[in-house]
C-alpha cells in the first residue's frame, strides 16, 4: 500500500522534473551509443574471423592444386616455396590459422578483445615471440578499460546516475519540508526511501537493461543464457550497491550537499583511485622484465645459433629422439640445420618469457588478492568474463594455440630432419585447430566469489542504511 | 499551583475519555529540561492552547505527541495508546499541521493530498471526492490543480487542514499554524478548527497569538520553562484577563 502510493507519487514528481528527465536521456542516449559501439566492434570481429578463416581453406586449396600440378609433371612455381618441403607446407606457406570466435556478449563488453589478438597463424616457426609481439600490455588494469562500451558505462557512470538520483532521498524530503509530514503518517522511513529507491533503481536499472538486452538479441547471445543471467545479476548487484550506499549515507541525517560529497568521494575512491591504486602497485612491486629484453633475447640466440647450426641439431637430436624416428639422413640436410638453429632460439625466448609471464602472475594475483576492496573492480570481473571477453577465456585460447603449435611441429619436423618430401596424401592428415571453448559452467564459477563478496558489500551497506533509517523518526 | 485561575485538569474538560493524553511527560536535551512532568487531557470536541514563549516546550510536547521525539520519562497516549510503543496506530488516528505546511512544490495540491491521504492509510479515495475536501477545507476549486508553488502560505495550510479531514483524523496537533498569516487568512484558518471540534476531533495547538487562543480554544494552556504553570477554561475569562494573566507569568 505504501508502496504503491510512493510510486505512484515519485512518477508524478519525475514527470514534473525536468532536469531529472534531461539527465535520464542523456544516460539513455549514451548507453545507446556504447551498445552500438560494441555491436559495431563485435561485427568487425566476426567478419575478420570470417575471413581468416576463409584464408585457411584458400590456403589448403592452392596448395593441394599445387601439388596435383607437380604431381601432373609441372615444376614448382618457386624452387623456395615447394609445398613438397615440409617446412614449407608447414612454414608460413601452409600455416594454419586458429580462431577465438568473440565471446558471446562481446557487444556489451568489448573488454580485451580489441587488444589481446584473437587468431594467430600457426606454423613450425610459432614460438613464444609470437605470443607476446601482438599486446602484452604491460598493465593488468589499464587491459580492462578499453572501449566507451556498456561495460564502461555500467562500471564508471552508472554509479554515478544511481548517486544523482539517490543521494538526497531523504534529505531533500527534510530540506523542502516534506518529511514532517510524511513521517506524522503512520509510514517508517525506512518504508519510504526503500519504496522512493525502488522506483529510481527500478527507472535506471531497467533501462541498462533493456539496453543489454536489445544488444544481446541484436548480437544473438540469447544462445548464451547463463552467460545473459549472469550479465543481469551483475548488473543489478552493482546498480543496488550504490543505491543502498546512497540510502546508508542518507540515514546520517546530514544536508543534501554533505551527501553529494560523501558519495562523489566514494565513488572516486572506489571507482577509480582504489583500482589506479591497486595498478600502480602492481607495477612497482612486481616491475614486468623490459620487452627490449625479449628481442635482444631473441637477436642473440639467432645470430647464436645461426653460427652453430650442426651442434644444435646434434643436441636437438639428443634431445627429441621421437622426432627423429629413427631415420635422420645421413648427411643432415639444410632444412634439418635450420631448424636446429630455429629450436635453440626458442628455448632462449622460453627461459624470457617464463621469467616474463612469472612476474605477470604476480601482478595479476596482486591484483585479484585486492580487487575485493572496489566493487566496481568486482563487478567489471564478473561482466566481462560472462561476455566471454575476459582474461580466462582469452588464456584458455592462447594455452589451446601453443598446444596446438606443438602438434603442428610433431607432424612437420620429422620430416623435415629426415629430409622428406610430402605429397597431396598428407593433406587431409594436418592438423586443425578446434577451440575448446570454456562452458557456461566455467563461467559460474570463477564468477562465484566477486559475486559473493558483491553481494556481501551490499547487503553491509544495506544493514547500515536499514540501522540508520530506522532511527530517523522526526524531520530534524 | 493552586492559584485562582488554575484547576485540575479534570475538572476542566468535557468528561469524555481523553483521547490526548500526557503523564508526567519529560524531554531533556542533554542538560536542557525541555519539557517538566507534563499531565495533559484533551477530550474529543476540545481545542487546547498551548501558550508561552519560545523555549517554553510548546514544540516539544507536540513533537513527543508525534513520536518524532522519545520522552525521556512518562508517556504520551493516543486514543488510550501510548505513542512510544503504538507508533504506527496512533498515527494513523492523528493529523499534524506544522508552522509551515511544505508540499512538493511541482505537484498540485489535489495530487499532494492524495499522496499524504494514501500514506495515511486513505488510499480508496477519488480525486472528485479529494477535490470536495480540498474545497471544504477553504480552497478555491481553481486552485486545486495548480501546483503547489504558486500557492500562499494560507493555502498551504488549508491542504494541511484537507490531509486532517480527508485522514478522517481523531486529533489534530497544531505548531504556530497561523503565524505570519494575514488576518482574514487567520480567521479562515479558525473557522476551519472550529468546524472540525464540533465534529468531535481532540486539538492541541501551540500558539502565540493570544487573541486567537481565546477565539479558538476551550481551554489555554500557559506554558515556562518546559512547565505547565497554569491552565485556563476560555469560556470564564475575557481578552484582557488572558493577557494579564499571561503577562503575570512571564514575568514571575
Amino acid at each position: 500500500m505504501t508502496a504503491r502510493t510512493v510510486l505512484r507519487n515519485e512518477w508524478r514528481l519525475l514527470m514534473a522534473d525536468r532536469a531529472l528527465r534531461v539527465v535520464l536521456g542523456l544516460f539513455a542516449v549514451l548507453l545507446v551509443y556504447a551498445l552500438a559501439n560494441g555491436v559495431v566492434w563485435m561485427r568487425f570481429q566476426a567478419r575478420t574471423v570470417e575471413a581468416v578463416q576463409a584464408g585457411n581453406v584458400e590456403r589448403t586449396r592452392a596448395i593441394a592444386e599445387e601439388l596435383a600440378a607437380i604431381e601432373n609433371g609441372a615444376e614448382p612455381a618457386s624452387r623456395f616455396a615447394d609445398p613438397r618441403a615440409p617446412n614449407v607446407l608447414g612454414g608460413p606457406r601452409g600455416s594454419h590459422t586458429a580462431v577465438l570466435e568473440p565471446g558471446p556478449l562481446t557487444a556489451l563488453a568489448v573488454g580485451q578483445s580489441d587488444l589481446l589478438p584473437y587468431y594467430y597463424d600457426v606454423n613450425i616457426y610459432t614460438n613464444e615471440s609470437s605470443f607476446q609481439q601482438n599486446g602484452e600490455v604491460e598493465n593488468p588494469l589499464n587491459l580492462m578499460v578499453g572501449r566507451f562500451d556498456l561495460a564502461f558505462v555500467v562500471i564508471y557512470l552508472l554509479p554515478l546516475l544511481v548517486l544523482a538520483v539517490s543521494f538526497n532521498v531523504l534529505s531533500e524530503e527534510r530540506e523542502q519540508g516534506t518529511l514532517a509530514l510524511t513521517l506524522s503518517q503512520p509510514v517508517s522511513a525506512r518504508r519510504v526511501v526503500a519504496a522512493k529507491l525502488s522506483f529510481r533503481a527500478l527507472l535506471v536499472v531497467g533501462m541498462v537493461l533493456a539496453v543489454s538486452l536489445l544488444g544481446i538479441l541484436v548480437t544473438g547471445g540469447f544462445s548464451s543464457p547463463g552467460r545473459v543471467l549472469l550479465w543481469c545479476a551483475t548488473v543489478v548487484a552493482y546498480a543496488l550497491f550504490w543505491f543502498v550506499l546512497a540510502a546508508w549515507v542518507n540515514s546520517l541525517r546530514r544536508s543534501s550537499a554533505w551527501n553529494a560529497t560523501v558519495l562523489v568521494g566514494a565513488w572516486l575512491v572506489l571507482v577509480v583511485v582504489l583500482p589506479a591504486a591497486i595498478n600502480i602497485a602492481s607495477g612497482l612491486l612486481h616491475p614486468l622484465p623490459s620487452r627490449v629484453q625479449m628481442v635482444t633475447a631473441q637477436r642473440e640466440a639467432s645470430n647464436e645459433a645461426v653460427n652453430r647450426r650442426s651442434e644444435l641439431l646434434a643436441r636437438y637430436l639428443e634431445d627429441h629422439p621421437e622426432m627423429a624416428g629413427g631415420v635422420v639422413a645421413e648427411e643432415p640436410g639444410l632444412g634439418a640445420l635450420a631448424w636446429a638453429a630455429t629450436d635453440a632460439v626458442n628455448r632462449r625466448l622460453e627461459e624470457v618469457t617464463s621469467e616474463h609471464d612469472a612476474r605477470r602472475a604476480e601482478q595479476i594475483a596482486l591484483v585479484r588478492r585486492y580487487r575485493f576492496l572496489s566493487p566496481a573492480l568486482l563487478a567489471q570481473e564478473v561482466l566481462i568474463d560472462a561476455a566471454g571477453t575476459g582474461d580466462a577465456r582469452f588464456a584458455g585460447f592462447q594455452s589451446q594455440v601453443r598446444a596446438f603449435a606443438e602438434q603442428w611441429r610433431e607432424f612437420f619436423v620429422p620430416a623435415i630432419l629426415a629430409s622428406e618430401q610430402m605429397d597431396a596424401s598428407v593433406l587431409p592428415d594436418l592438423p586443425r585447430f578446434r577451440l575448446e571453448d570454456e562452458e557456461g559452467a566455467d563461467v559460474a564459477r570463477r564468477a562465484g566469489v566477486p559475486l559473493t563478496v558483491l553481494g556481501a558489500l551490499l547487503v553491509l551497506a544495506g544493514v547500515g542504511a536499514g540501522v540508520g533509517l530506522g532511527r530517523v523518526r522526526g524531520a530534524d | 499551583m493552586n492559584t485562582p485561575e488554575s484547576r485540575h485538569p479534570a475538572e476542566l474538560g468535557n468528561g469524555r475519555a481523553p483521547l490526548l493524553e500526557a503523564r508526567g511527560l519529560s524531554k531533556n536535551y542533554g542538560a536542557t529540561r525541555a519539557l517538566d512532568s507534563l499531565d495533559l487531557a484533551i477530550a474529543p470536541g476540545e481545542v487546547y492552547c498551548l501558550l508561552g514563549p519560545n523555549g517554553a516546550g510548546k514544540t516539544t510536547t507536540i513533537n513527543l505527541f508525534l513520536g518524532f521525539v522519545a520522552p525521556t520519562s512518562g508517556q504520551a497516549f493516543i486514543a488510550g495508546l501510548d505513542v512510544s510503543a503504538h507508533d504506527r496506530e496512533t498515527k494513523q488516528r492523528i493529523a499534524y499541521i506544522p508552522e509551515q505546511v511544505m508540499l512538493y512544490r511541482n505537484l498540485s495540491g489535489l495530487e499532494n493530498l492524495e499522496y499524504f491521504a494514501a500514506l495515511g492509510g486513505k488510499g480508496a479515495l477519488t480525486p472528485g471526492r479529494l477535490t470536495d475536501i480540498l474545497v471544504e477545507a477553504g480552497l478555491e476549486r481553481s486552485a486545486v490543480d495548480q501546483r503547489v508553488s504558486e500557492y500562499s502560505k494560507g493555502m498551504r495550510q488549508k491542504v494541511g487542514i484537507a490531509i486532517a479531514i480527508a485522514k478522517e483524523a481523531d486529533a489534530l496537533l497544531l505548531d504556530e499554524p497561523t503565524s505570519g498569516l494575514d488576518p482574514q487568512a487567520s480567521n479562515e484558518f479558525s473557522e476551519l478548527i472550529e468546524r472540525l471540534k464540533n465534529r468531535g476531533v481532540a486539538v492541541l495547538m501551540a500558539t502565540h497569538d493570544l487573541f486567537r487562543a481565546k477565539e479558538t480554544g476551550t481551554r489555554v494552556g500557559i506554558m515556562r520553562y518546559g512547565r505547565l504553570v497554569t491552565e485556563l477554561g476560555t469560556e470564564e475569562i475575557g481578552h484582557a484577563d488572558l493577557e494579564r494573566i499571561y503577562l503575570k507569568h512571564m514575568h514571575d
